[in-house]
């Protein structure tokens, strides 16, 4: 009974999803800060002024230019071994990006796999993955990657596979419930009526409708992968000693916080503002994606 | 009723232990993946191919992996998780004095989370509309970013290192000793008197727990004000308006009530998540607890530790379910039958 | 003095950018101990009138002009605390959807408890007495066991009758109930409706029916107002406004209603559907003007005042057309559809079955098995339009997708045109796909959104072998769209770009891409407004002149099935108890059932 008119209606379903989505806020910072760290992760050999694994243990524990332990050429100070902490920041981007984008892609496509099929068609095959879901869901997320890493030894690749493996169930749990909701709506069965194939259906019918959602979580995804990266390479068990990785930053800055509370300060805003983004640029996505619903 | 809710309860408790032994299996295959040889860790650098070999045999090793599984899982039954490689102990023992820490610092988190989250969910939904709203909204999305370890980290900076409030190192000043009774700290010194101790143990307490507790507030925020904004349009809301109930009545009684469950249901497997933070909680604040204890021996690769505080963490995180999904239960009328 | 007066209330908000009048110049009384019905489609106003009086008009929206009056003070002028006081106590509501409107958990007598204290009443046992009586006044057996249960634990029916219960509890002056069957059964619907004529006649209550059914209002009011967009076309005598009705609107609502009894003739269907609320501000004259038959060059800017022309019988209008008439007496009687009965039944279904064993519920308990359809058996005719009628839960929807093949049978034998396909869907899907389609409910559901309405209708020429080329869907389209009353340029657009009984047709012209032998139409018309539904009818009717096809027709509207019919099956709890031909059926009812679904038509 809603009084809102068909032309209102209109106007929001013919504008492109895309556009609208920048018009907030939420999207245009988080991706904004995004396009900076993807930037810096590119060109990071450009723009970063040392070799992240270069030591100066002349200059080992300074500060960033504006505290009083500040040494001339290092603008965010060093670490316990002179290295240069925005080298390394810098250079640590890459990491946590390309850890971020394989992982969530991953485990974006192996759990909506699992859920359309479970969703979808329900019975044995929604009872086994549910099953294999709360199987999954018995580990604490972090207990059940570090045994995997355990299992499968470290290194960047071995990472991406842990957090697939350990994530795919958010994935998972949620669309399914959204391919259950889809499911219901009788334009599936009509797809199948029409003499669609069940994969057809599936990819044509169920898939675009659950699309946003998938859109969002992705986004959200990126940010924890960041974060369990950046848990893996704080216990060491991440990529190898040579690569520069915000959690190991931390990790070494632990043991010298008194001397030089920056070093620790610093990689921990990195770790935050990279999730921030994320989750503003999720956020952003599901709030543009809800409000259409709302109209429709 | 209450003959209802047993049932329902054994039946949880049936599912959960196929699931359990599900677990099981996982561990043991996952970290058979290994790469190093766990024969060749235990075993001084000059043993003979001989004295291998002899090892390898007296582990088991040789006998395909199903059959040695059941032989673990055998040991594990009769309560022998095996003995630490790193320090010799069983492992049995070695979580059985962690544990207790751990589940003492989760407890008081899961309390903090919820004493946090709940009233601020209602707050953010009482600031619904308002200018204010988005600035809290950008807030929680910022909370949202900082996952427990970071907080751990930054409530340490502030709370220990700039302003020296808090101590941030174990669970009581090195100074003090509380003889054990139950291995449970607080109610230890409760039992034998010692309120001093009460309270040090207390303010250790404070900074972890806060650290575990702030991973999960804006969660339980988040949900508890969107469950209220559903349920703020449904038709029984509209109902008591119109029967003249006032409006914070209509809030607390007729709105929150049913706004709590879908909340519930989520501090379940929240809690879940919780319990896991403590891993690395424990490491940042030396916490001797089950994680510390864990990551302790991933570091070595000690597998038996590894295998039984992974299973430990799995039984926790089960137990956490089973008791949310009770008190569900117990609260939601709407899972009672009809008559 | 009434004891409520709206006089020339206007309710404004901001609709496309523009000041619209959502209520314009409503003027509208109810006495003490009288029954005034509010008649209109949906998004006419007619609940923003109870909204406006209980003080919640949605955000944006506020009275602009006019009065409200309540025992002879201004609602619009009262302080809103003092306002609020008067809900549930001097006001009371009867909602619409009685199953959702009780708090899922509390148990009802929590929730009557809490509402007798709000009314005053001290002492918790002196409360349960009152709760008592007032389920027992409202005739719900056991009132004691009703008081610990929970909503869930009811049924419908239930929760209306102690919603109703709750209503009355404070002797209100006023009892506004908005579509107050409109979510029940047809029987348990003419039940409530008889509780509250009984409940209202023995009280002085005055109470404000909203319903979107004219019928309905005119059996149980003693007056009527005629809402259109905003505006009160037309009040007066219940039976007078159903028998002469004097506004254009009111006599093309009558004419597009399908009786119950009488001749059956076709019915006079409105072109196009109400303006949306934005659609509101490019209409300063009459607002009904734009789909008006007798209009003017004047209608479109003069606006009328509502004026007496009998004695309390007021129309809104300039005076020229309400002297014209049109509608009933013109309408041409249906000709009888000529069957030849010789011929073998297209559809023909025999000892249809279907249960559900549905394991268990998520705390593990198991689910008792539903037996859905019972031994089913019909015949279709080639060009028969059948009707096959129930109550909600009937399983005539589950009939539906087993002769479709969205589910698949435990018992019973499918044959279409010869073909048995009784099979799982994928192996009979070739030959189904060609002979027997299905027109969804709700539009809304059975079109993907994200897809244009061209490739909509033409769905089922993507997977043809050989494929079709876009051309070829496109001149297809074309030809669908045609053949269902669609303008050609709906092709481009998306479903949300189009009115909800344009939908409707696309839904159709779907349906009919494969060109199919027989049609399953589940409850196509129920979620349509009264106008729009004529429109729909029509077309169906039309399809099967020119086309000769088949359709099981499945409806719980009687009138509608008598309208569109030959035969009609009635359906209860998985079986039908009845088949026959319609006229038959309904002048002779041989079962229980059948006769009780007869009698609540209203």
């Amino acid at each position: 009974m809603s009084p809102v008119s068909a032309v209102g209606t209109a106007s929001v379903a013919s504008e492109h999803p895309l556009r609208r989505a920048l018009r907030s806020g939420r999207v245009a910072v988080g991706g904004s800060i995004l396009l900076v760290l993807l930037f810096c992760a590119v060109a990071a050999p450009l723009i970063a002024p040392y070799d992240p694994n270069e030591q100066d243990l002349l200059n080992a524990l300074k500060g960033p230019f504006w505290t009083d332990t500040a040494a001339p050429g290092f603008l965010l100070g060093t670490d316990n071994l002179g290295r240069d902490t925005l080298s390394r920041l810098i250079y640590g981007t890459r990491v946590a990006l390309f850890v971020a984008v394989c992982a969530a892609v991953g485990t974006m496509l192996f759990g909506t796999a699992l859920a359309l099929l479970a969703g979808y068609f329900g019975g044995v095959v929604d009872w086994l993955i549910s099953r294999a879901v709360d199987l999954w869901m018995s580990f604490p997320p972090v207990v059940l990657s570090l045994i995997l890493i355990v299992g499968f030894g470290v290194g960047i690749g071995n990472v991406i596979l842990a957090i697939i493996l350990v994530d795919w169930t958010r994935f998972c749990r949620v669309v399914r419930s959204e391919v259950l909701v889809i499911r219901r709506q009788n334009y599936v069965d009509a797809a199948r009526l029409s003499g669609f194939s069940h994969l057809r259906t599936m990819l044509r019918e169920v898939l675009p409708a659950a699309a946003p959602l998938i859109i969002t979580l992705m986004s959200l995804e990126m940010g924890i992968a960041v974060i369990v990266e950046a848990i893996l390479s704080f216990v060491g068990m991440s990529v190898e000693a040579s690569i520069p990785a915000w959690g190991v930053m931390i990790a070494d800055a632990r043991n010298y916080m008194y001397q030089s509370a920056w070093g620790l300060i610093l990689p921990i805003l990195a770790i935050v503002t990279t999730v921030l983004a994320f989750n503003l640029l999720g956020d952003g996505l599901r709030r543009t994606f809800d409000a259409r619903l709302q109209q429709h | 009723m209450s003959g209802e809710i047993l049932g329902i309860v054994l039946r949880r408790i049936a599912v959960a232990i196929p699931l359990m032994l599900l677990v099981s299996i996982l561990v043991f295959v996952v970290l058979r993946l290994i790469p190093a040889d766990p024969v060749a860790m235990s075993v001084p650098p000059n043993a003979t191919n001989e004295d291998i070999e002899a090892l390898r045999r007296e582990m088991g090793l040789h006998l395909p992996i199903m059959h040695q599984y059941a032989i673990w899982l055998g040991h594990i039954l009769q309560g022998d998780l095996g003995k630490s490689i790193a320090f010799g102990q069983p492992v049995f023992t070695l979580i059985g004095q962690s544990l207790p820490a751990t589940i003492e610092l989760a407890v008081f988190g899961a309390l903090f989370a919820t004493a946090i989250g709940l009233p601020g969910g209602i707050l953010l939904f009482r600031l619904r509309g308002r200018p204010s709203e988005q600035v809290v909204d950008v807030g929680s999305t910022l909370m949202m970013s900082i996952p427990e370890f970071l907080w751990a980290l930054f409530l340490i900076l502030v709370f220990g290192v700039a302003f020296n409030l808090l101590p941030f190192a174990g669970r009581l000043p090195p100074d003090m000793t509380i003889s054990k009774v139950t291995g449970f700290l607080l109610l230890d010194c409760l039992l034998t008197g010692n309120l001093t101790a009460f309270l040090e143990a207390i303010r250790h307490m404070l900074l972890p727990a806060l650290a575990l507790a702030l991973g999960t507030v804006p969660l339980i925020m988040r949900l508890l004000r969107s469950s209220l904004l559903d349920v703020i349009g449904e038709d029984y809301v509209t109902m008591a308006r119109l029967r003249g109930v006032p409006e914070r009545r209509v809030i607390n009684r007729h709105a929150l009530r049913n706004a709590l469950l879908p909340t519930l249901s989520l501090m379940g497997v929240q809690f879940g998540f919780l319990f896991g933070g403590t891993l690395l909680v424990e490491v940042i604040y030396s916490y001797p607890g089950l994680g510390n204890l864990m990551v302790e021996a991933v570091r070595n690769t000690d597998l038996p530790i590894i295998q039984g505080a992974a299973l430990v963490f799995a039984l926790a995180v089960l137990t956490i379910n089973l008791v949310v999904d009770v008190v569900y239960i117990v609260v939601n009328p709407k899972l009672r039958r009809a008559r | 003095m009434s004891l409520l007066a709206l006089n020339d209330v206007t309710v404004t908000t901001e609709a496309g950018g523009r000041q619209v009048d959502v209520l314009r110049d409503v003027s509208l009384a109810v006495g003490r101990g009288e029954l005034v019905g509010v008649v209109g489609e949906s998004g006419a106003g007619k609940s923003m009138v109870g909204r406006l009086i209980a003080g919640m008009l949605p955000k944006s929206f506020a009275a602009s002009g006019g009065s409200v009056t309540f025992r002879d003070r201004d609602l619009l002028a009262m302080p809103p605390r003092e306002r609020t006081g008067l809900l549930g106590d001097a006001i009371a509501f009867v909602p619409q959807h009685p199953m959702t409107s009780l708090n899922p958990v509390l148990s009802l007598g929590a929730q009557f408890d809490e509402h007798l204290k709000r009314l005053g009443q001290d002492g918790k046992a002196a409360r349960r007495e009152r709760a008592l009586a007032a389920l027992d006044s409202v005739h719900l057996p056991r009132p004691a066991d009703l008081l610990g249960r929970f909503p869930h634990q009811l049924s419908g029916g239930q929760c209306q009758r102690a919603l109703i219960a709750m209503a009355f509890a404070g002797k209100p002056d006023l009892i506004i109930a908005d579509e107050p069957t409109t979510a029940l059964d047809v029987i348990t619907q003419a039940r409530v409706m008889e509780l509250i004529d009984e409940l209202q006649r023995d009280s002085e209550t005055g109470l404000l029916f909203i319903t979107h059914d004219l019928r309905l209002a005119a059996g149980h009011c003693q007056r009527i107002a005629v809402m259109y967009a905003g505006e009160i076309v037309e009040t007066g005598p219940a039976a007078a406004l159903l028998g002469d009705p004097l506004h254009p609107y009111t006599r093309s609502l009558v004419a597009a209603n399908p009786g119950i009894d009488g001749p059956v003739r076709r019915l006079a269907a409105l072109p196009d559907h109400m303006p949306g609320l934005s659609g509101f501000a490019d209409l300063p004259g009459c607002r009904f003007a734009p789909r008006c038959p007798v209009r003017d060059e004047v209608c479109a800017t003069a606006r009328s005042p509502l004026t007496e022309v009998a004695p309390g019988r007021f129309v809104r209008s300039g005076g020229a057309c309400r002297q014209v008439k049109t509608g009933a007496t013109e309408q041409a009687a249906l000709t009888a559809v000529t069957l030849d009965s010789a011929a073998d039944p297209i559809l023909s279904v025999d000892g249809l079955g279907k249960t559900f064993r549905s394991g268990r519920d998520w705390l593990g308990r198991r689910r008792a098995p539903v037996v859905a359809v019972d031994g089913v058996s019909l015949d279709i005719a080639p060009g028969e339009f059948v009707g096959l009628v129930g109550e909600s839960g009937s399983g005539k929807s589950t009939v539906a997708r087993l002769l479709l093949g969205l589910e698949t049978p435990d018992d019973g034998r499918i044959v279409v045109d010869g073909q048995d396909i009784t099979g799982p869907f994928q192996r009979t899907a070739k030959q189904r796909i060609a002979l027997i389609q299905m027109i969804f409910q709700d539009p809304q559901s059975a079109l993907n959104p994200r897809q244009r309405i061209g490739r909509l209708v033409t769905q089922s020429m993507e997977v043809r072998r050989p494929p079709a080329s876009w051309p070829e869907r496109l001149e297809r389209a074309r030809d669908l769209l045609g053949q269902t009353g669609l303008p050609e340029d709906t092709i481009g657009r998306y479903p949300v770009q189009v009115s909800g009984g344009q939908r409707q047709r696309v839904n159709i012209a779907r349906a009919l891409c494969t060109a199919p032998r027989v049609l399953v139409a589940d409850e196509i018309v129920s979620g349509l407004d009264v106008s729009v539904q004529a429109q729909i009818l029509n077309l169906l009717l039309d399809m099967r002149a020119r086309m000769h096809i088949s359709m099981l027709f499945i409806s719980h509207d009687l009138s509608v099935v008598r309208y569109l019919c030959n035969r009609v099956a009635i359906m209860n709890r998985g079986r039908i108890v009845e088949q026959g031909p319609t006229e038959e059926v309904f002048r002779a009812p041989q079962h229980d059932y059948t006769k009780a679904l007869l009698a609540a038509v209203p």
